[in-house]
């Protein structure tokens, strides 16, 4: 290798960082300038409670959209992921009333029994779809009708409460102001990041997300991959669920509804393409935070639910066309 | 040919461009091309893989724009703006890259951009089929159905069907870009009748190729681009191939391609197939024949005669439907391509961007891809390791790149396919199945390749080459067999190697199906 070649190298590397990073910034960039935005133009924004609560909203979407980014990445879609929440939800708010259980029994009992139920439905959803090569769309469409139905039918329709008082007071509570249901979400945060980036399996899956041939050919078994995918995302729904009864202290067979659209389009402004293969779960840390900054601002801004949520709507729109403009842009 | 038109220099050219010239961001993908195009003459555009034909190419149908430069069009300027202006001064193209509707029939496929409609603006199916008929007959394709989808036809008939396509228009101006790089010698064949056939009614066809056999047989004048420059235009007949090659590459050709293989060191059987039958063969008693260490052996025969099948069921990317191996004289069943990439073979596919690269991945990323192992410990990937074994088996092979962090989206077609074969050497075979390794590649990067799997026959790695152009598979093979409707023909030792003899068994089996 002679001098011209070992500097041209140089360039080429710190020029493709730059452009990982950049993608990435861009998201945080918009952030970031939201915030300024709702800072200067409403008084109680930057408000330690508000914050707070901002941190409450974003983490459900969050815990969601960390399981979603996993599908997505594979080229595939689970629609199934509100619902889901729902039937786990009342699965475990079943297990946590029963009787003659102490409450920290009760409670893992619960947590397990939740897990247990999203990786249910996660392996179905995997399995279906990669078995009869079935699109994703239309197996966890299915699973949506499925998940609801049984919720509702467990309960008979009927909102369980009256968890134990240390259950819903943890749901609540805060460390210097962030709450501690956040800090989970941020620790799967970190799990799926670790995932993604550092391990041979998130490497096959970014592999079996842009051409799933060659990844079938240089000897994975794309079977194995899809199933997992779906069944990681299945049990984020699981956790999902116990966060959410932790925070309300309700499990309904109603609840969830459309929760789905909001993890596809906290991944989907974090970057990650729909058809697969390239994406973060960083940028979804950011996509998922931005919904939650934009819903809270919106409405300190004293605009009607209406507004906001056409308001949301373009800002979709917007991430990915801007997204088509930084890929033309990486390309070069 | 009784008067070349090249040689009357008044006659005034239909296409002419001067100091065209197009950069992509910092780029330099053309840097004054000067080229003119008369009526009636087949006009070769040669160089190397990005020498800067494909971005010619795409100016003059309207997809990009050029930068500067002047182009004539039969006496007017001539700057189209969109695909649709190019099509109406006359200009067609025939894509390297298929632009089919996979899911539409041939004849929608044929008469897409006029679809043949009776007076309630409804397709008028029958006329659609007709004229879709026509068409194909005309290019000698009396054997595919009209109504049948695109998907369902092998890749020489789709361009075959694109050709067609193209053909339709009524062109003054015909670009064919490497029209024969996914045909047999058949289908060739009947190609260059259509191009003298349209050549006789004046019009003027460019064509870019990397067979220099091509360009001599059925050319009237070449061009040479290097580096984004035309570097030579001359009349056919006033030079050679070995000037050309000169040209392309800037420096003469290695010698590699010359180069003989000495003697054939076959060693121990690697594989055995006994009766292996892919599922899509008709051919009920399967495939048999031994593969040995040390061996390059070829596999001939036109496309849809069972080749790409026959390396797929070995690999088991298709299960066959019966028939054993037996690999180091031990029976062996793989149930998919992971057992067999176990038992220490690779499998270099034809496509390249649909089954061997992961163009948007890291080229680190695609070389480590089958054997991830090597790089990683308890899961966890080891991204030094990944790296540096990238950056070796990069030298082993010459890979020219920038770094292994790049998406192999950033190399040229040889390099590309050096990667893929980067990927299966990283995993140390035994055993190598190649499906058209220098598709699409440069000449200098083609005999970079050989040279390279000669080096890895000589090393003792079994190899399977299968091939379309005979020229590849008599440089570098020991053995040949020569494949016909899924079944071996004959075979070919070394020295007995010739094209006809080659041809005579791939068309052994059509020859008694025409006489039917």
């Amino acid at each position: 290798m002679n001098t011209s070649d070992v500097s041209q190298t140089g360039q080429t590397r710190i020029a493709t960082t730059t452009k990982t990073v950049l993608r990435e910034a861009g998201i945080g960039i918009a952030l970031i300038v939201l915030i300024l935005v709702f800072s200067m133009t409403t008084q109680h924004f930057l408000t330690a409670s508000n914050v707070t609560n901002i941190l409450t909203q974003v983490t459900i979407n969050l815990i969601l959209s960390i399981g979603m980014t996993f599908v997505i990445l594979i080229g595939g879609i689970d629609l199934s992921v509100g619902s889901v929440l729902a039937f786990c939800a009342v699965v475990a708010g079943t297990v946590m009333t029963l009787p003659g259980l102490d409450p920290s029994t009760a409670v893992i009992l619960a947590t397990l029994s939740a897990v247990a139920g999203g990786i249910f439905f996660g392996l179905l959803n995997g399995f279906i779809s990669a078995y009869w090569a079935i699109p994703s769309f239309i197996v966890t469409l299915g699973t949506l009708n499925i998940a609801r139905g049984a919720a509702l039918q467990v309960t008979n329709a009927s909102t369980i409460y009256s968890f134990p008082a240390s259950f819903n007071a943890f749901g609540s509570q805060t460390l210097y102001g962030i709450p501690l249901l956040f800090l989970i979400a941020l620790v799967l945060v970190g799990i799926g990041w670790f995932v993604l980036t550092k391990t041979v399996f998130g490497r096959v899956l970014y592999g079996i997300g842009n051409n799933e041939e060659a990844a079938r050919l240089a000897g994975h078994n794309v079977f194995f991959y899809k199933i997992a995918a779906f069944t990681i995302c299945g049990g984020a729904v699981g956790i999902g669920a116990i966060v959410y009864m932790a925070r309300l202290n309700i499990a309904s067979p109603i609840i969830g509804i459309g929760f789905e659209l909001n993890a596809i389009a906290a991944v989907i402004i974090g970057g990650t393409s729909l058809s697969g293969g390239r994406g973060s779960i960083i940028g979804t840390l950011l996509g998922a935070c931005i919904i939650g900054v934009l819903a809270n601002g919106l409405i300190l801004l004293g605009l009607s639910d209406f507004m906001r949520q056409m308001i949301t709507g373009f800002v979709i729109i917007i991430a990915v066309v801007l997204d088509k403009y930084r890929e033309r842009l990486t390309k070069v | 040919m009784n008067e070349s038109p090249s040689t009357d220099m008044s006659i005034k050219p239909l296409l002419e461009l001067s100091g065209v010239a197009k950069r992509f961001g910092g780029v330099v993908a053309l840097n004054g091309v000067s080229f003119n195009l008369r009526a009636g003459e087949v006009h070769a555009l040669v160089g190397e893989n990005g020498a800067g034909k494909s971005t010619l190419i795409k100016i003059l149908c309207g997809i990009i724009r050029r930068d500067a430069g002047t182009i004539v069009l039969g006496g007017t300027p001539y700057d189209p703006q969109t695909p649709g202006d190019a099509k109406a001064a006359g200009i067609q193209v025939v894509h390297q890259e298929f632009n089919l509707l996979p899911y539409l029939s041939v004849a929608e496929n044929i008469c897409f951009e006029d679809l043949p409609r009776n007076r309630f603006g409804i397709v008028d199916r029958r006329s659609l089929h007709e004229r879709a008929r026509k068409a194909l007959d005309a290019i000698g394709l009396a054997d595919v159905d009209v109504r049948r989808p695109v998907a369902s036809l092998g890749v020489a008939h789709r361009q075959l069907v694109e050709i067609a396509r193209a053909l339709m228009g009524e062109s003054r101006i015909l670009i064919l870009d490497e029209p024969t790089a996914t045909l047999t010698a058949r289908e060739t064949k009947r190609l260059f009748a259509i191009i003298a056939a349209l050549k006789a009614k004046d019009v003027a066809i460019a064509f870019v190729s990397h067979h220099l056999n091509e360009v001599f047989a059925i050319c009237d004048r070449v061009t040479v681009l290097r580096n984004g420059q035309s570097v030579m235009t001359s009349d056919i007949l006033a030079t050679n191939p070995d000037q050309l090659v000169g040209h392309m590459v800037g420096r003469q050709l290695a010698a590699a391609m010359a180069a003989t293989r000495e003697v054939d060191k076959s060693g121990r059987t690697a594989l055995s197939l006994h009766n292996l039958r892919h599922p899509a063969s008709p051919n009920e008693s399967g495939i048999s024949f031994d593969l040995h260490y040390g061996e390059m052996l070829g596999i001939a025969g036109l496309v849809g005669s069972g080749r790409t099948e026959l390396l797929r069921s070995i690999f088991a990317a298709d299960l066959p439907k019966s028939g054993l191996l037996e690999r180091d004289g031990k029976k062996v069943f793989y149930r998919n391509p992971k057992n067999a990439i176990r038992d220490g073979i690779g499998f270099v596919t034809e496509d390249r961007k649909e089954e061997g690269l992961i163009l948007n991945m890291p080229i680190a990323a695609n070389v480590t891809l089958a054997n991830l192992k090597a790089v990683s410990r308890y899961g966890l990937l080891k991204k030094h390791g990944e790296i540096a074994l990238t950056q070796q088996l990069g030298s082993d092979i010459k890979l020219k790149y920038g770094h292994p962090q790049d998406n192999a989206s950033t190399l040229s077609g040889g390099n590309q396919q050096k990667v893929v074969l980067a990927k299966w050497l990283a995993n140390n075979p035994r055993i190598l199945l190649l499906d058209e390794p220098t598709r699409g590649v440069d000449v200098g990067a083609k005999a970079e390749i050989y040279a390279l799997l000669r080096g890895l026959a000589d090393k003792g790695l079994a190899l399977l080459v299968v091939s379309s152009e005979l020229p590849e598979l008599i440089t570098l093979c020991d053995r040949i067999l020569v494949m016909s409707n899924h079944r071996i023909a004959g075979e070919l030792p070394r020295k007995d190697f010739s094209e006809e003899r080659i041809l005579h068994f791939a068309y052994k089996d059509e020859r008694s199906h025409e006489h039917q």
